[in-house]
């Protein structure tokens, strides 16, 4: 029975399955840190502990420092999808519809995704590996000795700042995204600026403002206390350190995809 | 009694790293912990500390904080000097409200004093060196008035003078605050110049425990080995 056992265990079948099982545990339980992450974050949002220095310090590394990348990442976005797009709307006889098209994509999801991703690259990247390194130079156990609670100081401000500055990043980027667009089709297929933005208005609603704010709301906290769990947990030294932080950025990507997901399914179906 | 630790068992994984520890360390007293890397020195520090949970034993401590002192100083390195130091008072819950900006101005001036530290206080750790950086983390600790402290191999990885200096400060902060300490440390200068009383670790257990004079005196195989540091006798080094 035991070389039965022993010969199984050495077979492919169960090599397999438990390399599953282990991944879907290892899924899980970073799922419920997170989780946990978030319930003590909000639950200090709510009873109003904030670090209001630290909370100022934070917006400005969140929503200052990245804008440039940001704006340039969407403008950039905007000018490849309008070129792509007006050239052909517009020998098609839809030019007049350049405008609305583009700022629907831009509004309901370009805006808001794109600003995700650079976020994620700049911020949700320089959380993590910021923790993590306080993780693994025992920093964190400093906070813990000292009674000041690490979630508290951590999380709540990044966490704070993620979802106060991610609207404003999104809404600005977005401006600049239908503008770079109206600028593009212009040059590329002669599309004038009154067409252009005449008919952005057709059909862009105060729900997609909405629905974009929201969503970069929980775009914004989704990044920081990925980002912020993933450095907390980190393990081991340099290597530690890098892990986290890929596993963050890449965690974060994830999440923020299948939150869009969710609030196309939610809105727009 | 300030430090009473019972029966302590901690286990990682397989390994049981404390097995069945028990000793006090009174007021005023400074315990020498002592025993091969790995013998769970440290994690007998995490344990009274609150970082680590016990498997099953007691930890008791009287009233008041519990300061450490962390091997390589743990200072927060996106705040100064006077910022780390201050840290607990603006930060802990029923510090936060306790004291003016100006009294926390003072209390930093009066730490940084007690370790031999002025003027550096708008200078990031980075700026530092080693020694001063512990000393540093020495005013971060004492600066909540604990009534322990820990120490986790406080001369490590320091000059041998900067080394009797750090040894010095413990030898002062015990009597400026008659805190028991625990002193986690391999170095014989700081174990003789600092300690009070010995205990030596090894396999999770403790082989010995006296005065730095037992120790010294090597009339154990376990103290006779660690004392002459041969590789001869008891206390095997895991070498896979």
């Amino acid at each position: 029975m035991g070389s039965l056992q022993k010969y199984y265990r050495q077979s492919a079948t169960y090599k397999i399955f438990s390399g599953m099982f282990q991944e879907l545990a290892t899924f899980l339980d970073t799922l419920g840190k997170i989780s946990e992450n978030g319930y003590h974050v909000f639950k200090y949002i709510l009873k109003r502990e904030i670090n209001s220095k630290e909370l100022i310090y934070q917006c400005d590394r969140f929503g200052i420092s990245s804008l440039p990348i940001t704006l340039s990442i969407v403008g950039m976005t905007s000018i490849i999808v309008a070129s792509q797009v007006a050239l052909e709307m517009v020998k098609q006889g839809g030019g007049n519809f350049v405008g609305l098209l583009m700022t629907i994509l831009i509004v309901r999801e370009l805006g808001a995704i794109m600003s995700g991703f650079a976020i994620i690259s700049m911020i949700g990247s320089s959380i993590a590996s910021e923790i993590a390194t306080m993780r693994v130079t025992e920093q964190i156990d400093a906070i813990k000795v000292l009674k000041v609670d690490p979630i508290q100081y951590l999380f709540v401000p990044r966490i704070l700042s993620g979802m106060i500055m991610m609207p404003l990043i999104v809404i600005v980027a977005s401006v600049i995204g239908v503008l770079t667009g109206a600028v593009t089709a212009k040059l590329s297929s002669g599309l004038g600026y009154r067409a252009y933005f005449d008919s952005m208005w057709l059909g862009l609603y105060m729900k997609d403002l909405g629905v974009s704010i929201l969503k970069s709301i929980c775009f914004g906290g989704t990044i920081a206390l990925v980002s912020c769990s993933f450095g907390y947990h980190a393990k081991g030294g340099a290597k530690g350190v890098g892990e986290a932080t890929t596993k963050a950025v890449v965690w974060s990507f994830v999440s923020i995809v299948i939150i869009d997901m969710l609030f196309a399914i939610a809105f727009f179906f | 009694m300030s430090i009473e630790v019972k029966n302590l068992i901690k286990t990682f994984e397989d390994k049981r790293v404390i097995d069945n520890i028990s000793f006090k360390v009174e007021n005023g007293e400074t315990l020498a912990v002592v025993g091969f890397s790995g013998s769970g020195k440290s994690t007998i520090l995490k344990l009274i500390c609150g970082l680590l949970e016990p498997d099953s034993g007691e930890i008791n401590a009287s009233e008041g904080d519990i300061a450490m002192v962390f091997q390589y100083s743990a200072l927060f390195d996106s705040l100064n000097v006077a910022d780390n130091i201050a840290f607990a008072l603006r930060e802990r819950k029923d510090l936060r409200n306790k004291y003016t900006e100006k009294e926390i101005k003072n209390i930093i001036q009066e730490k940084l004093e007690l370790v031999g530290l002025k003027g550096i206080e708008q200078k990031f750790p980075s700026e530092l060196s080693g020694g001063m950086q512990k000393r540093v983390s020495f005013a971060r600790a004492i600066v909540t008035e604990p009534n322990s402290i820990l120490y986790d191999e406080p001369t490590s990885g320091l000059d041998p003078i900067s080394s009797t200096l750090i040894e010095d400060y413990i030898v002062r902060l015990k009597e400026e605050t008659n805190a028991a300490s625990i002193v986690v440390t391999h170095q014989m200068s700081t174990i003789t110049r600092t300690a009070d009383r010995v205990i030596m670790l090894y396999n999770g257990k403790i082989v010995f425990e006296g005065t730095p004079q037992e120790m010294l005196a090597q009339n154990t195989p376990y103290t006779k080995q660690f004392v002459t540091a041969s590789l001869e006798g008891p206390m095997q080094m895991i070498t896979e």
